[in-house]
């Protein structure tokens, strides 16, 4: 709680820095709730402008690695035109693949040799799966969003932005509500916009940790 | 023809292997596991199925002591993306008819996915999807030492020998919460299947039936040893089911299994009829996040030959209920089983009525060792206990095994 004030807090002095510069307008402040009143950690937010001005941000090469028969980690978020390396740290092989629209592919990946990263070029979700561990489970989500991040453990999310009109999206693997929850909003000169999201539905189970890695039959 | 079906398999898989072993690309270096699982026994039990008797146990009481439960060694080889091969060798150190011996030995074919569906196939010998118990590597339970009623029978009697293929789709992977696969398999060499319960009933234990051995010593008596894995009247059996999966906490098995095989039947070398066997099992698992497991099956079928124009039938059924708590690496276990097999021949033989409590207490601190210590009670009514070995028809079986297993190669998990 007290990383995520802080956090905002520098957020709010590098916007009152940037605003006198006439760059940005405000913080929105984006606070994500379950069904039952929770905080919802890790909730992915992904803030597009509706006036055509912002720019995705910039590719990343990001990693989702293989360990104990498990993505790790099982969800990240990246720009369009990232990568993806997957390094396969176990000692048994797995086979990579997703038949998302938004980035289908097939990776094998044995033990000790290293695979080129994957190239994300399209927006959207990437469900990942392994054809010999059918277990393992992951997303990646593609976005072309100019800002975009995770709710902490205290279910929030901020961010500085210019004057404006945008469309905020909340997703998260678990949710129920079919297709994604969006708000819009209008940036003025005001400080702070704050946002509040509650599901409607109740989550889906999260997946069992670290428990099934024998599972064989 | 008997008993060469699983050499024909294996011959196929090596005349597979041994081409692609010209390309690196194509044959990777194998997978491996060898594990060793040592046991101190103490057991009150009547004389075991293993040695002839109608004991429900593994160990009877001459066998109290320190025993190697299991050696074995595991072997998974991927030939190019699709196809692997997967050899599962054991040995019980008991006198089965060759010291390490398969329990399992097959081919599969497993494409990619296609949006959001899957074929699989599998040829071979292998386990039919019916345990959800026995969900660890070599068939073992993850949750105690001796599997429970139904799952010692499928490990004594049942292999598929044949293929099988299996048609999933995978709704968790296109944003629902079920996956569903249809399953159907077509074998031969399961002919004898059946012959086990009806003459001694079930039991409870690890003890899996090689593909190349047979359930008995050779100096088993009063019931003599049994090989189980032939054809015998050129029928091919079948088993169609359904599974369900609810994201990784609950997952559903129906299964119907017919052997198809022609009860007048029999052969004169390996002494045994051909046993007509069908059955329908069901199960369900469900897990939490909290680390509790709850499994159930259920199974009920018949197995039947016909003798001199008698028409000898054994009615079958089992079922059990099983609660497991784990804690980081401490798992604890309790079990109930139920079982009953009914006669229709002139002596009752191989009627059973019996129940059996099993509590297990498992500590795996790494992918390496695992102790597993585990009470079994198992109480039982046979009235062939009185025709064949003159002792009463009752009796309530205690076996407490201390294992420990030491497992070391890059599938040991």
């Amino acid at each position: 709680m007290f990383q995520s004030r802080y956090i905002a807090g520098c957020f709010l002095a590098l916007g009152s820095l940037l605003k006198a510069a006439g760059a940005l307008a405000g913080a929105l402040f984006v606070a994500v709730q379950t069904s039952d009143g929770r905080p919802l950690a890790g909730a992915v937010l992904t803030v597009h402008t509706l006036d055509g001005t912002g720019r995705p941000a910039t590719p990343v090469n990001a990693i989702m690695d293989q360990v104990d028969r498990a993505f790790v980690p099982d969800l990240l978020v990246i720009p369009t035109g990232s990568t993806v390396e997957f390094p396969n740290s176990d000692s048994v092989n797995h086979q990579i693949y997703s038949f998302s629209a938004a980035k289908k592919f097939q990776l094998p990946l044995y033990r000790g040799k290293r695979y080129p990263p994957v190239r994300f070029d399209q927006a959207g979700f990437v469900t990942l799966g392994c054809n010999i561990h059918d277990s393992m489970l992951a997303y990646v989500l593609v976005t072309d969003a100019p800002y975009f991040g995770r709710t902490d453990s205290a279910g929030a999310w901020s961010v500085e932005l210019p004057r404006g009109t945008y469309r905020i999206t909340v997703w998260h693997p678990r949710i129920r509500e079919s297709g994604q929850l969006e708000r819009e909003i209008s940036i003025g000169d005001a400080d702070r916009t704050a946002v509040s999201v509650r599901l409607t539905k109740s989550l889906q189970p999260a997946p069992l940790e670290g428990r099934h890695s024998w599972d064989t039959y | 023809m008997r008993c060469t079906i699983p050499q024909a398999f294996a011959l196929a898989a090596l005349s597979f292997a041994a081409p692609a072993a010209h390309s690196a690309d194509w044959l990777r270096a194998p997978e491996w596991e060898v594990d060793v699982d040592a046991r101190l026994v103490n057991s009150d039990g009547q004389k075991s199925f293993v040695n002839g008797g109608l004991g429900t146990l593994r160990y009877d009481h001459t066998q109290s002591g320190l025993r190697l439960g299991r050696a074995r060694f595991a072997l998974s080889e991927a030939i190019g993306q699709v196809w692997s091969l997967h050899l599962d060798a054991s040995a019980w150190a008991d006198d089965d008819r060759n010291p390490l011996d398969l329990t399992e030995a097959y081919l599969q074919f497993r494409p990619y996915p296609f949006a959001g569906y899957r074929f699989r196939l599998k040829a071979g010998a292998f386990y039919a999807p019916i345990s959800l118990e026995n969900r660890a590597a070599g068939w073992e339970s993850p949750y105690t030492l001796s599997y429970s009623a139904i799952n010692t029978w499928l490990a004594q009697e049942l292999r598929t020998i044949g293929v099988e293929g299996q048609l999933d789709w995978l709704g968790t992977r296109t944003g629902h919460g079920l996956d569903v696969a249809l399953i159907g398999g077509l074998f031969g060499w399961n002919d004898p299947d059946g012959v086990v319960v009806a003459q001694r009933g079930f039991s409870l234990s690890d003890r899996q039936t090689t593909l190349f051995g047979r359930v008995g010593s050779s100096n088993s008596a009063p019931m003599r040893p049994l090989e189980l894995f032939h054809e015998i009247d050129g029928r091919p059996g079948y088993y169609a089911g359904l599974e369900s999966r609810y994201f990784d906490r609950v997952v559903v098995r129906a299964l119907h299994y017919d052997n198809r095989a022609d009860p007048t039947a029999s052969d004169g070398a390996i002494r045994t009829f051909a046993w007509q066997t069908h059955f329908n099992a069901v199960g369900l698992r469900a897990e939490s996040a909290g680390g509790w497991t709850a499994i159930l099956q259920w199974l009920d079928g018949q197995t039947y030959f016909e003798s001199h124009d008698e028409d000898l039938a054994w009615p079958f059924r089992a079922r059990f209920a099983l609660l497991s708590r784990q804690i980081r690496h401490h798992r604890l276990s309790i079990r109930y089983d139920s079982f009953a097999v009914d006669s229709r021949s002139d002596e009752g033989e191989g009627a059973q009525r019996g129940h059996a409590w099993t509590a297990a207490y498992v500590f795996e601190p790494d992918t390496h060792w695992k102790l597993t210590f585990e009470w079994l009670r198992v109480t039982s009514d046979a009235p062939y206990r009185v025709i064949e070995l003159g002792i009463p028809r009752a009796a309530t079986e205690t076996e407490v095994q201390l294992a420990v297993r030491f497992a070391l190669g890059p599938l040991a998990r």
